[in-house]
């Protein structure tokens, strides 16, 4: 049996959000190898991008030439009106979104011809899942969401049914490093779902339900009882106030946080736990609320405090650029068995190695990166 | 004016004649002065393509260190009717002209929020932006009865900037940091964005990014509304604003 390739892997999710942790770790060059796989299984895609992609050169680096994005006659796509009027490809317009970004409105279209365009569509992740709704109503099976640099929002379960994450060479010169780092990329996108008794997790899901957007609870054991934090209290609240907030009541458990997660508080958590305090279990919605680069998951779990999602992002496989352009590069070969050590149960890609191409049945493609 | 004759899918620099190409450039090269220092001047124009490299002027600038002033001719052209017709240029309004927009279409202040965040300590866009003062006598957002503006200042917490808009209720934030080609800074311009994101504020706020190297295509892709680079002054800045802001006033989505 032949292995799996990405479009496998992906076949089974509406949305997929592409995902990198860098500039140029390939995620433009995933995207082309999904588009051909699905172009070949007479698949109707529509594409959409967060930033912008099918451009010549890098935005930053004028000397590295990216990958161009190629669509199918009858494909869909949600890009601007001027780069699709610049793509010369004939097309039918469905629907202009009103979304206005850089470089001009979003249109909803669909291709007559098939040629090389640029995709910008929306940019804020609730516009985002508008528009893959949209083309997906317009007769689209699947809908590929491209992100943009190291942007995650796309990935939220509040926009995407999966994610392909896309790392690479351009992490560090270090090839432990580029393994490490991916490694704790995805203990954060895997970050376990809320666990705990069934009575106390329907309180507290019930609780998260009517939770304003930016808003807190600190809740008890059992969820019978909580209390709101003050406004703004995750954003910017010191060490000493979040001691005293805490200990104001008896035995916090949860702390509910329905908007971003800051190192900084999780940081500010830290003397707490060591004066005796929690352990706590800190509730986000899904692993995108979440901003930690300082230390790990694992850290702030040893120092007593665990994070939990109530949804989770179901990450299907992970492509892996093992070039960093203008600079340096590792053994395709070897980095991807690093990863997958370091990992685990995940199917990881080179989607230009001679490996992955002659699985995919496809020539090798040019030598660029995205 | 020769302009008729300028053929705009290959436009190419000129001095005496279109067509030319004749650019001026000045350099440093960290090399005694000399005539070996000459010759290195010349050869690098050539190496980096210019034809009919000439030094007009070389000087000893400290030290090790020579100064350079050359002509060369590029021979390399762009399709400025491509270019043309990328992004959408906008008509910048005069203050009071943006004056009298805003209070046509809004009616009433128009908060914004500017730091220079993460590690950069350049805090001078963001002054020349929103304070009275501003520079090349137009002064900044704070001059202009209908904003109402909060100048941070230098390296400030993507958290702490995003607090402080909620706070004020801000319309608009505007953040400046120098990226460079190995794109360190970039980090903490998307952070930002995710970090409004995860708030659920992202359709709340109008973001803009500023610096040295920003471009609308770079602002498309770290997920902000704008980019304005040098050359960007206040009045710009603030026709941005207030003509996004009406926009979303009317269309609500």
């Amino acid at each position: 049996m032949s292995p799996p390739l990405l479009s496998d892997l992906t076949a089974s999710a509406p949305r997929v959000a592409l995902v990198g942790l860098a500039k140029n770790t390939g995620k433009t060059v995933a995207l082309a190898a999904l588009l051909g796989e699905l172009a070949r299984a007479g698949r109707t895609v529509g594409v959409t991008s967060v930033g912008r992609d099918g451009e010549e050169h890098d935005v930053i680096d004028f000397r590295i030439v990216k990958p161009r994005v190629e669509l199918t006659a009858g494909s869909l796509v949600a890009t601007t009106d001027s780069l699709l009027g610049a793509s010369g490809i004939p097309s039918e317009l469905l629907a202009r979104t009103g979304v206005r970004t850089p470089l001009g409105e979003v249109l909803i279209a669909r291709l007559k011809g098939s040629g090389a365009l640029e995709v910008a569509g929306p940019s804020a992740a609730s516009e985002v899942r508008e528009v893959s709704d949209a083309m997906l109503s317009f007769g689209a099976e699947q809908v590929l969401i491209d992100g943009a640099i190291d942007r995650r929002a796309a990935s939220s379960p509040d926009v995407a049914d999966a994610l392909v994450m896309s790392t690479g060479a351009i992490l560090s010169e270090s090839l432990e490093e580029v393994v490490a780092r991916t490694a704790e990329a995805v203990e954060l996108v895997r970050l376990p779902m809320l666990s705990a008794e069934a009575h106390t997790e329907a309180k507290i899901r019930a609780l998260a339900d009517n939770s304003d957007p930016g808003s807190g609870l600190v809740i008890s054991e059992d969820a019978d009882e909580f209390f709101a934090l003050p406004a703004r209290f995750v954003l910017t609240a010191e060490p000493a106030a979040i001691d005293s907030l805490l200990r104001e009541r008896a035995a916090p458990r949860w702390l509910l946080v329905a908007g971003a997660l800051p190192e900084a508080f999780l940081a500010g958590l830290v003397p707490y736990l060591r004066r005796g305090g929690g352990p706590l279990t800190v509730l986000v919605s899904d692993p995108t609320r979440v901003f930690i680069s300082e230390r790990n998951a694992g850290y702030y779990a040893r120092a007593g405090v665990s994070i939990q999602t109530l949804k989770r992002i179901d990450l299907r496989a992970m492509t892996v650029n093992p070039v960093a352009p203008q600079s340096h590069s590792f053994d395709s070969a070897q980095l991807r068995a690093l990863l997958a050590q370091a990992v685990g149960d995940l199917e990881i890609f080179d989607v230009m190695h001679p490996s992955y191409t002659a699985a995919a049945g496809l020539g090798a493609p040019q030598g660029v990166v995205g | 004016m020769p302009h008729r004759e300028v053929d705009l899918s290959a436009v190419g620099p000129y001095a005496d004649h279109l067509g030319d190409g004749l650019v001026q450039m000045s350099f440093t090269l960290p090399v005694p002065y000399s005539l070996a220092a000459r010759r290195a001047a010349l050869e690098l124009a050539g190496a980096i393509g210019f034809q009919e490299p000439e030094v007009v002027h070389y000087e000893e600038l400290t030290a090790g260190y020579t100064y350079f002033v050359m002509y060369g001719r590029a021979t390399s052209t762009v399709d400025f009717t491509a270019l043309a017709q990328e992004g959408f240029d906008i008509e910048y309004m005069s203050e009071d002209e943006v004056e009298r927009f805003a209070e046509a279409h809004l009616g009433r202040k128009v908060v914004v929020v500017g730091a220079s965040t993460g590690s950069d300590t350049h805090s001078v866009g963001i002054d020349a932006m929103l304070n009275l003062k501003g520079y090349h006598g137009h002064h900044g957002l704070e001059g202009y009865p209908c904003f109402q503006t909060y100048n941070l200042g230098s390296q400030v917490p993507n958290s702490v900037l995003l607090a402080k808009a909620i706070e004020v209720g801000a319309d608009a934030i505007l953040v400046s940091q120098t990226v460079t080609q190995q794109n360190l800074h970039v980090q903490n311009l998307t952070e930002l964005v995710e970090m409004v994101e995860a708030e659920g504020r992202r359709r709340d706020m109008i973001l803009v990014c500023g610096g040295p190297r920003v471009t609308n295509e770079l602002a498309k892709e770290l997920g902000y509304d704008a980019g304005f680079s040098k050359g960007t002054y206040p009045h710009h800045l603030a026709t941005f604003i207030v003509r996004e802001l009406a926009a979303r006033v009317s269309a609500p989505s």
